[in-house]
Parts: C-alpha cells; sequence; structure tokens
C-alpha cells in the first residue's frame, strides 16, 4: 500500500503538472478540447490525491511499521480514532493532508463552475493547479510520508526493515479536540486558496465587474468560517490540555493562524464596497493575494524552525522551499497587477466621510494595522538577532499590550459601522442609532465601576460590549417591529423571517453578536486567579467560592498510559458541588508525558484544576488551581460566530410575488360551487 | 416606542445583572506573589517558550530555579531592575518576555503606532481623493433623450445593490 500511495502521489503530481501546462496552452488556443482535457486532469490529480491518502490511513489502519512516517506517529495500542488523527500528527503527513483539503476544495470548484464562466475557469485552473504542483512536489520529492524504514547495512546501502511497534502518537494530539482543531484549521488555510485563483485568474483574464467576487463569497466565508472554528477549537485544546490556565499564548504558532483570518476578515467586509459602490477594487485583489501569501507564510513559520514554538514541527530545510514559493507567488501577483490594474479602477466617488464607506476603511485599517504588528512582533526575535546579533523574545505581555487597543478599537467599529448609511449619514439618522445604545453603554460603565470592574481595559471593553450589543438588538428589533406590524407573526417569528430575508446582513450580525461574547470572555481574564500547593490526603484549600479536598491519590492504568490521578471533591458553601480528576499521563511507547486538566466551567467562571506532579523534595503532589471567570463567554461566542456564519451562506428567502387562490364571496360559491377560483396576487415567499 | 424602550430596559437590566460576574470579591496582591510578578516579565529558559511565571512543565528544573533566584534577589533587597540585570547577564536578551524600551527593541514598541499613523494618512489621502473623484452621472432633463435603456437598466441594478443593506 506504500509503493501504491508512492504512485499515486507521483501521477497526481503529473496530472497537476499538465493542467498547469495544458491549462496555460487552452487560455493562448482557446481550443474546447485542450480545456475540457485539462481540467479533467485536474479533477484527476485530486482523486490521485484522495487515493494517497487514504492509502496513509490504511497503512496506520493496518500497523504497517515498515512506513516511517506510521513508526514514528503511531503504536499498536492507539486507539482508532486517534489513528485518523496520526495522519496530520507530523511533518510530513500534515502535507499530505494540506493538498487532500486543497484537493477536495479544487475539486469541487472544477465540478461546479465546469459549464460555466467559461472566459475564468481556465485562469483558475491553472492557478489551482499551480499550487498543487507546489504541495505535491513537498508530497513527492521532499517529504514523502511513504518513506520506507531503513537501517544502513554492511555494504553502505539502506537495508529496509519492519519495526514490531511504533512510537506512538504525541500525548498533546491525543485528546478529542486534537482530532477536529487541525482539520479545521487547514481547511481555513487551503479554503483560502479557492478565492486567491479567483482574483488572481480573474486580474489576469481581466474579467468584467465584480463577478468573481461574487464567484468567490461563499467560498470565502466557508474558510473563514473554519478557520474561526479551528482558531477556537486550538485556543480550547491550549485551555484544556497544556494547563497553564490560558487559551492563547501568542505563540508563533497562534500567531501564524491569525494572520490570514485578520487579512481574511478585512476582505470579507471591504468586498461590500466593490459590491454596491463599484470602489476598492485593488485593495481587494491585494487582500485576497495577502491573505493567501499570509497563509503560506504561516506553514513556513510553523515548519521552518525560523521561530521558536512549544508545537511548531521540527526545524528542517523545507522553509526554503516556501520561501521560494512566496517568492514566485508574490512576483506573479506583482505582475499581473502592474500588467492589468487599469482594469481595476474604482467607479464611485465618496459623499461625505461619515458613512458606511468609511466605516469599512476604518475597519481594513484597524484589522490590517493589528495584523501587521503580530507578524512583526513574530518576526522581531528573527530581526533583532539580524540587527544586533542578540535575540530578543517577543511574549505574551508585548502582544497584550499592543493588541488589546487595536481590539477595542475594533470593537467600537463593530458597533458603529453596520448602522452608518451608504453614501452618507445624517446628524438625524446618528442620534436615531446611536443614542440609545450609546446610553445604555455608559450606563453598563457607570454601574460596573462601583461595583469594582476597575480595570482600565476591563472596563472600557465592558462598555463597549453593551453599546455593540444594544445597536445589534437595535437592528433586529427595528427590522422585525415592520415585518410584525404587516404580517402580525410574533416577534421572534418576524426576527426570523428578516434574518431570512437577508441572511448576509443578519447572519453578519450574529457574527458580530458572537465577537461581543467572545470579548466578554477576554475582558473577564483581567481577573482571574490562581493558587498553587502542595496537598497532603485529607487536605483542603480554599479558592474563591470553592473548596477543594484531596480524598485520595492513585494510579490507573490504560491501555496506552498510565496516569497519576488526584481525587478531588469540590465543595461550595459546605454543599458539594462536584468530584474532580486532574491527571499526568504518561505514555510509555514514546517516554513523554501530558496533562489531563479537570475543569468545572459554569457560565460565571471556570475552576481549572491541574495536578502538576509531585513535589522533588517531598513526594507530595502538588495542585495548581485556577479560577478563571468568562471563559465560558468565549466558547459560546464562538459557537455563535460559527452559527453566524451559516446563516450568512443560507440564500435570501425573497418576498416574491405568488399564485393563490382567493375566497369567493359567498354568494358566487354558492351559486357556482365548481368554479375554479381565479388567481390573484399576493405577496408571499419563495 | 413603549415597548421598545421596554426591550432597552430589558437588556440593560441583563447587562447589569450581568455585572456581578465580573465583580468577584478580588483579594489585593500578595506580598508572596512578589515573585511571580516579576516572573511574568521573563521567558522561562527551559525552551518552552512560555512566560517563566506560566512555565507549567511538571518538574521544570529551570523555571523552578529562576524564580528561587528571584526570590533571593527580593530577600537581598535587590530592586526589580537589578534582578533583570543579573538575568540578562546570565542568560541574554532573550531572556525578556517583552523587549526592554531601549535600544533597538523600541522599533518593535514604536512600530504599531507608526503602522496606525501611516495607514490612517493613508485612508485620508484616500477619502479625500475619493470625494475630488467627479460623477459621473447622467443629469437633467435635456440629457434624457441620451439615455439607453441599458443605461437605465444599469442605473436601476445599482440603486437596487446600493440600497439593499
Amino acid at each position: 500500500m506504500d509503493v501504491f500511495g508512492s504512485f499515486a502521489l507521483l501521477l497526481a503530481f503529473v496530472c497537476a503538472a499538465y493542467a498547469f501546462v495544458g491549462g496555460i496552452a487552452a487560455i493562448r488556443t482557446r481550443h474546447p478540447l485542450l480545456v475540457k482535457s485539462t481540467r479533467q486532469a485536474g479533477l484527476a490529480t485530486c482523486g490521485l490525491i484522495f487515493l494517497a491518502t487514504f492509502s496513509l490511513e490504511y497503512l496506520f489502519f493496518s500497523d504497517n511499521f515498515s512506513v516511517a512516517y506510521v513508526v514514528a506517529h503511531s503504536n499498536r495500542s492507539l486507539s482508532p480514532f486517534y489513528k485518523v488523527a496520526a495522519l496530520w500528527s507530523g511533518q510530513e503527513g500534515s502535507l499530505l493532508f494540506w493538498s487532500f483539503l486543497l484537493a477536495v476544495y479544487v475539486f469541487s470548484a472544477l465540478l461546479a463552475y465546469r459549464n460555466k464562466n467559461g472566459e475564468l475557469m481556465p485562469y483558475v485552473g491553472v492557478v489551482l493547479a499551480g499550487v498543487q504542483i507546489f504541495f505535491l512536489t513537498l508530497n513527492n520529492f521532499v517529504a514523502s510520508p511513504f518513506k520506507a524504514l531503513g537501517v544502513a547495512g554492511a555494504n553502505g546501502a539502506m537495508d529496509l526493515v519492519a519495526r514490531g511497534d511504533g512510537n506512538g502518537l504525541n500525548p498533546l494530539l491525543q485528546y478529542p479536540e486534537m482530532v477536529i482543531h487541525p482539520p479545521n484549521l487547514y481547511s481555513g488555510y487551503t479554503g483560502f486558496t479557492i478565492p486567491f485563483a479567483f482574483a488572481l485568474g480573474a486580474l489576469l483574464a481581466r474579467y468584467p465587474g465584480e463577478k468573481w467576487i461574487h464567484l468567490t463569497r461563499k467560498w470565502t466565508m466557508i474558510a473563514w468560517g473554519f478557520q474561526t472554528a479551528g482558531i477556537l477549537l486550538g485556543a480550547h485544546w491550549a485551555y484544556a490540555v497544556l494547563g497553564w490556565g490560558g487559551y492563547w499564548a501568542w505563540d508563533p504558532v497562534e500567531n501564524a493562524s491569525l494572520l490570514p483570518w485578520l487579512t481574511g476578515t478585512a476582505f470579507l467586509h471591504s468586498v461590500m464596497m466593490q459590491e454596491k459602490r463599484g470602489m476598492m477594487k485593488v485593495w481587494n485583489v491585494w487582500l485576497v493575494f495577502c491573505t493567501f501569501l499570509l497563509c503560506i507564510l504561516g506553514t513556513f513559520l510553523t515548519r521552518s524552525g525560523v521561530v521558536s514554538s512549544v508545537h511548531a514541527f521540527a526545524s528542517s530545510n523545507i522553509g526554503n522551499w516556501f520561501v521560494g514559493f512566496i517568492a514566485i507567488i508574490l512576483l506573479v501577483c506583482l505582475t499581473a497587477y502592474f500588467k492589468n490594474r487599469d482594469y481595476l479602477k474604482s467607479e464611485n466617488q465618496l459623499d461625505s466621510i461619515v458613512s458606511r464607506e468609511s466605516s469599512f476603511l476604518f475597519n481594513n485599517l484597524i484589522l490590517l494595522v493589528s495584523c501587521i504588528a503580530v507578524l512583526s512582533g513574530t518576526l522581531f526575535p528573527v530581526f533583532s538577532e539580524w540587527f544586533t546579533g542578540d535575540r530578543i523574545s517577543v511574549g505574551t505581555p508585548f502582544f497584550n499590550k499592543v493588541n488589546i487597543p487595536i481590539g477595542l478599537l475594533l470593537l467600537f467599529l463593530t458597533g458603529v459601522g453596520p448602522l452608518l448609511a451608504w453614501r452618507k449619514t445624517s446628524l438625524d439618522s446618528l442620534k436615531r442609532n446611536f443614542g440609545w445604545p450609546l446610553l445604555m453603554g455608559l450606563i453598563a460603565g457607570v454601574i460596573a465601576f462601583p461595583l469594582g470592574v476597575r480595570e482600565f481595559y476591563s472596563l472600557i471593553c465592558f462598555i463597549l460590549c453593551v453599546f455593540v450589543a444594544a445597536t445589534i438588538t437595535m437592528e433586529f428589533y427595528r427590522g422585525a417591529k415592520v415585518i410584525r406590524a404587516r404580517s402580525g407573526a410574533s416577534f421572534l417569528a418576524s426576527a426570523v423571517d428578516l434574518t431570512m430575508r437577508n441572511t448576509r446582513r443578519y447572519g453578519g450580525y450574529i457574527v458580530h453578536m458572537g465577537m461581543v461574547l467572545i470579548f466578554i470572555g477576554i475582558a473577564g481574564t483581567a481577573f482571574n486567579r490562581d493558587v498553587q500547593k502542595e496537598m497532603q490526603i485529607g487536605s483542603s484549600m480554599q479558592i474563591g467560592p470553592y473548596s477543594l479536598l484531596l480524598q485520595n491519590f492513585d494510579t490507573k492504568q490504560e491501555k496506552n498510559y498510565t496516569a497519576e490521578r488526584m481525587i478531588i471533591e469540590v465543595t461550595r458553601n459546605n454543599k458539594p458541588v462536584m468530584m474532580l480528576y486532574p491527571e499526568r499521563r504518561i505514555f510509555p511507547a514514546n517516554q513523554a508525558s501530558g496533562t489531563m486538566v479537570a475543569i468545572y466551567s459554569t457560565l460565571k467562571q471556570d475552576l481549572y484544576v491541574v495536578y502538576a506532579g509531585q513535589s522533588p523534595d517531598t513526594q507530595t503532589p502538588v495542585i495548581h488551581v485556577y479560577l478563571n471567570p468568562l471563559v465560558k463567554c468565549i466558547w459560546f461566542g464562538g459557537v455563535v460566530v460559527v452559527l453566524g456564519t451559516l446563516v450568512a451562506l443560507l440564500p435570501n428567502r425573497r418576498a416574491v410575488l405568488v399564485l393563490s387562490a382567493v375566497q369567493e364571496p359567498t354568494r358566487v360559491k354558492s351559486l357556482a360551487g365548481t368554479l375554479t377560483p381565479s388567481p390573484t396576487l399576493r405577496e408571499g415567499h419563495d | 416606542m413603549i415597548k421598545g424602550r421596554g426591550i432597552f430596559l430589558t437588556i440593560l437590566l441583563c447587562a447589569a445583572g450581568s455585572l456581578p460576574l465580573l465583580v468577584s470579591p478580588l483579594p489585593a496582591q500578595q506580598p508572596s506573589d512578589r515573585a511571580h510578578q516579576i516572573g511574568g516579565k521573563f521567558m522561562c529558559m527551559c525552551g518552552c517558550n512560555q512566560v517563566l511565571s506560566q512555565c507549567n512543565h511538571v518538574g521544570c528544573t529551570v523555571s523552578t530555579a529562576m524564580l528561587k533566584e528571584v526570590d533571593q534577589g527580593l530577600a537581598r533587597g535587590d530592586s526589580e531592575d537589578t534582578i533583570t540585570q543579573a538575568f540578562v547577564q546570565e542568560f541574554g536578551t532573550k531572556v525578556y518576555a517583552e523587549p526592554p524600551h531601549s535600544g533597538f527593541s523600541l522599533v518593535a514598541w514604536s512600530m504599531p503606532a507608526v503602522y496606525l499613523a501611516v495607514g490612517l494618512v493613508l485612508v485620508l489621502f484616500v477619502i479625500s481623493r475619493w470625494r475630488k473623484r467627479p460623477v459621473h452621472a447622467v443629469s437633467g432633463a435635456a440629457n434624457n433623450s441620451g439615455i439607453s435603456p441599458e443605461m437605465l437598466e444599469r442605473a436601476r441594478l445599482r440603486a437596487a445593490r446600493e440600497t439593499q443593506d
């Protein structure tokens, strides 16, 4: 099966090369047969990548320990659930997984538009094939996951061997979220390839108008949704597994996932300017280019070892390939832009600075500043080493200081932007839209301050959250009120109807509401507390309203690991709340250990308990307890954001004129019971 | 309008009701946490890439030793600066959790503000250019004869597009 997988990958490379070269020839000659054959080659490339991926999974499930990658990332006692995740647990497999997800997108796009947009699709196909060629080059010639396990023989040649068992999966990855977090994040990264291909293709083809924007909007939202879910799942994994009490440490790998998300978010907003006003065409094209470049840059940072990170892959020379690829993309984008920039001229003028257009500009500015600040902070250690010879670390405190004010500014614009009118907003409209929300925000602040919310940023954040939530609620309320007056339906039904009539707009508001919840959760960080203590069996400790009693300390043997476990009874006001079992797991296959945090989570706060090992001096179990307020808001907010994205992806339910039978007057009905009712027009929905 | 106010009042009450979530009684910073607080300004040098006071590796000897060093310094009456200098001498500048506010590191601190300032100037420049751009609109009854049905349809579509959201 390893030979089959290798062969499938090699064949996929050949097909991708044909799709690329043949595609260029098809663009030049416009020969229909060539166009069709290159599209088929693109589809075949995807099919072959699927086969290669499934064959690697088969090797994991059949415990084939003659393949180096399987030996390094699996063992016999690994549960089937984690054997799926073993695919992306190392450099080679994760690159194949990248190719796999990209193939899913490419296959879908080629199939969806096979008989549409004949002028544009050959260009798109060439760009997609170009990206696939790069990753297939890595899969085939640089980091093949199908390499056989070998040892140097006596004559210097490599002898193939097979091991009885493998090293097992990294313990940190043996957690359910690790099975869904990377696929989500990678789906985000790879998904941005589609809007990139359409943008570059449209620029190269000088494709008319905003068609490419309409074509790629859903693809962009799907990629953005996956990226958001991936980032939040990663944060939750870090929170529940790494055991340091937080969910975001501004690690280079975390930052790498945030960068394209920021530019992608900017694009989703600014794209409306092009759709509605024909403005910001250059900006949008470059935002898509930058988003894709940042996806590749993030992958480079994760895999090259250029920046140190807890969960980056081991350093290797693969980084040079990524640098080369980034350079090529940049060159192609710049060439295409300078050659065809006249095609990107804006059509409209700006009527007023107080308008939706301006708010989008400022929103984009803030998102971009945040992106560049995170990028430069991440790369600063490298720059400082280049310029001064000393590597200066940039950790959490720096990123927090820089990004919190930027984030608050963005939160403010989240409330302001959607309520400004296109073209020009009058003073009356400003008063009408912002008076109440502003007042509510200020009142919330006035109430919060004496109640103890004294931390500056938390107070501002809370005020802004109330303000934004109020503006969004007002929008729903106003729209639903109009529908209710006409239809007589309940307020909730009217709000749902309103949402379904313009899913994009109201889905967007739901996303904003989710972001408000996330910000509330982040604001809670200012009130975190923690206590670390050595505990004897039978001793207890207090944190906040909770009392923790160490009932026992034992060891349990599982199939793949041994766990040292604390058994803790949690009480509140002498009433039992629940039992917690924080663990430290030791995996004999790779002699690694991992934490299993125990969390008692409520809407108000999380009681987060870590077994921190035994004290080296006294051999007494050490417990580290955190009390983290409002963390649940972050996860709940994440769910709301994803739901909002799904709503925004739904087609609008339009008010249409439908034919329906009208009840005839009684007199007529009695006279002519068999009369066919006359069709009458009335308002309804499709 | 009364119903609208009712809803706002409900939201306001909910917001006020949720405030206690944020305001659990907070203990004052204990003196014994001083080392922990100073540790927040350094990275753990075990290679975990975590802030010293947050390093949670079970049995991490490096973070334990570093925090002990901070404690010893405090016991000697050393200032935070002296402790910092001692760490920098021992581990180099990579021990900082955030770049110091001096020398080349100032670049890291000033860059976000520079990005914001440059971006702001650019945005204002773009806005002023957009505002000066001439309007290509067909106006006046005199030009009515020059309007083709296609142009009219395009204008209708554009108006519909621009007023949708």
